[in-house]
Formats: structure tokens, sequence, C-alpha cells
């Protein structure tokens, strides 16, 4: 999962990037996760107005 | 009366938008200084205690570089080495070899090299990718470009051959004549030797392996 980092200038998304735990993957994670909180916040809020 | 669905409900798209776009937009200002640290170019200084940068110096033109791989990172990586002469000198300056490339890449703007080549990737797809041209073995002592212009050098072949590409028949897609100065051709020709230095995290891919690029032998 994680791999040396071989980067020129080291920073955090060369960090990221390394390997198979890729950008795109961690970004898809960070932004889906509060979307599935949200949706679980509205479903209740919409139990209790019943 | 039947429960709402959680889709059909206009907060849950409300608050999904607001999370996304704010969450975007800090990415992306967060990778905007980001990628202004790691473009950001080096000095002479960095050269000389021979720390590297993706984007070195201007004063890069006073060294050889060579493209080498790297089987760490999986890819060639532009090396730079000793002291090599560059049109006679090997002492060019901060301030002259900033002018110089100032003038190539002027230059390049100028006479709309992108028109024909890509230039770090980015131009038309008709002549060859120059973002690793100064590295291009047809130029380097054993290819063809220094009998065939009758120079010593690379960088005088460079330049006369950019003065008139006409008279050398190189390619199929022959290059024309765009009244380059001498002047011109050797800012261009710096222009193009500082680029080769640029880690471009091996890009254009397998360039090391292709003998002569540019003839496409």
């Amino acid at each position: 999962m994680f791999e040396a980092f071989t980067d020129v200038v080291p920073s955090f998304f060369g960090w990221l990037n390394q390997g198979p735990l890729t950008l795109t993957i961690f970004l898809h994670t960070v932004i889906i996760l509060p979307m599935i909180w949200i949706y679980f916040q509205e479903k209740k809020r919409l139990e209790n107005e019943n | 009366m039947a429960n709402k669905s959680v889709w059909s409900d206009n907060r849950f798209w409300q608050r999904s938008a607001t999370w996304v776009t704010g969450f975007a937009s800090v990415l992306l200002i967060w990778l905007t200084f980001d990628t202004s640290v790691q473009i950001a170019m080096g000095n002479d200084e960095d050269l000389k205690n021979g720390v590297t940068k993706r984007v070195p110096g201007p004063t890069v033109i006073n060294y050889k570089i060579t493209y080498e791989m790297d089987a760490k990172r999986g890819h060639e990586v532009p090396v730079i080495g000793e002291k090599e002469n560059f049109f006679g000198r090997d002492d060019w300056s901060e301030e002259e070899a900033g002018a110089l490339l100032h003038l190539g890449k002027l230059g390049s703007q100028a006479k709309n090299c992108m028109d024909c080549h890509t230039l770090l990737g980015n131009g038309a797809y008709y002549a060859p990718d120059l973002t690793k041209a100064w590295l291009d073995p047809a130029w380097g002592p054993n290819g063809a470009m220094q009998a065939l212009t009758a120079k010593e050098t690379k960088e005088e072949a460079m330049a006369e051959f950019l003065q008139h590409p006409d008279r050398y028949p190189t390619h199929a897609r022959m290059m024309p004549d765009l009244g380059i100065t001498a002047k011109e051709a050797k800012g261009l020709v710096a222009f193009l030797k500082h680029m080769s230095s640029i880690d471009t995290n091996g890009f254009p891919r397998n360039f090391g392996h292709m003998q002569g690029a540019i003839n496409g032998k």
C-alpha cells in the first residue's frame, strides 16, 4: 500500500500519489464519505418530521 | 403519509453540493500552492551545491546534461553533470543565462514553434516534441547533425539548423526557414538545453530509447 517516496520535491500530494493508493481513490473517498453521513442525517431528520 | 425519500429531498442535495464545491475549492487552492513550489525555478547556488530541483536555474546551460534511467522511479531523468562549454563558455552568469533563456522563450513564441512542435507536451503534433530535443543523440558527437551542418558542437549545430532549416532536409516534414537570426538561434538553443534539464517525470515516455528521435530512425 505504501511505497518509498521517489519524487524530486516532497509534497503531500506527491506522497499520496505513490503506489496503488492513488489521489483519485483518496479524493473520491473523502468526498463520498461525508455525503453518506449527510444522507443519514437527512434521513433521520425526515423521519423525525413525520 | 408515505415517508419522503432522502433522494428526493432538496436539503440532501443542497448540503452535498455545498460540501463537494467547498472541498474542491479548498483542494484546488491547495494544489495551486503545492504546484508553485514544485515548479519554482532553482538558482545558481542550487546547481553549485548539487541541490536537485524539478526546474533548474538558467545557469544549467553551463553543465552537461544526460538522460539516465532511474530504477527507483522507473523512468529516465535528466542528470546534471560536470561543467560543459556552451557556445565556447562555461561561465554564463545567472543574469546572462537568464537573458539568453528569456530571448529564447520570446523567440519560441514569436516564431510560434508550437504551431508544429510540442514543448513540454503543449503544442501541435506535426513535428517532433522538443522537450528533450537537446538530449537527442542525433545532435550528439556520434549523430548525423554535427557532420551535416559542419559544426563542431551540439549547440552550434542546432543554432545553424535553426537559422537555415531548409538547407538540411532531415525530416519528411521539412522545417521552413523562419528567418531566425544568429542571436535568436543562440537563445533558442539555450531555451532547449534548459528545457531538457527539467524533470518531467519521464515525459516524453521512452524518449531515451529512441535512437535519433528527430530523424525517427
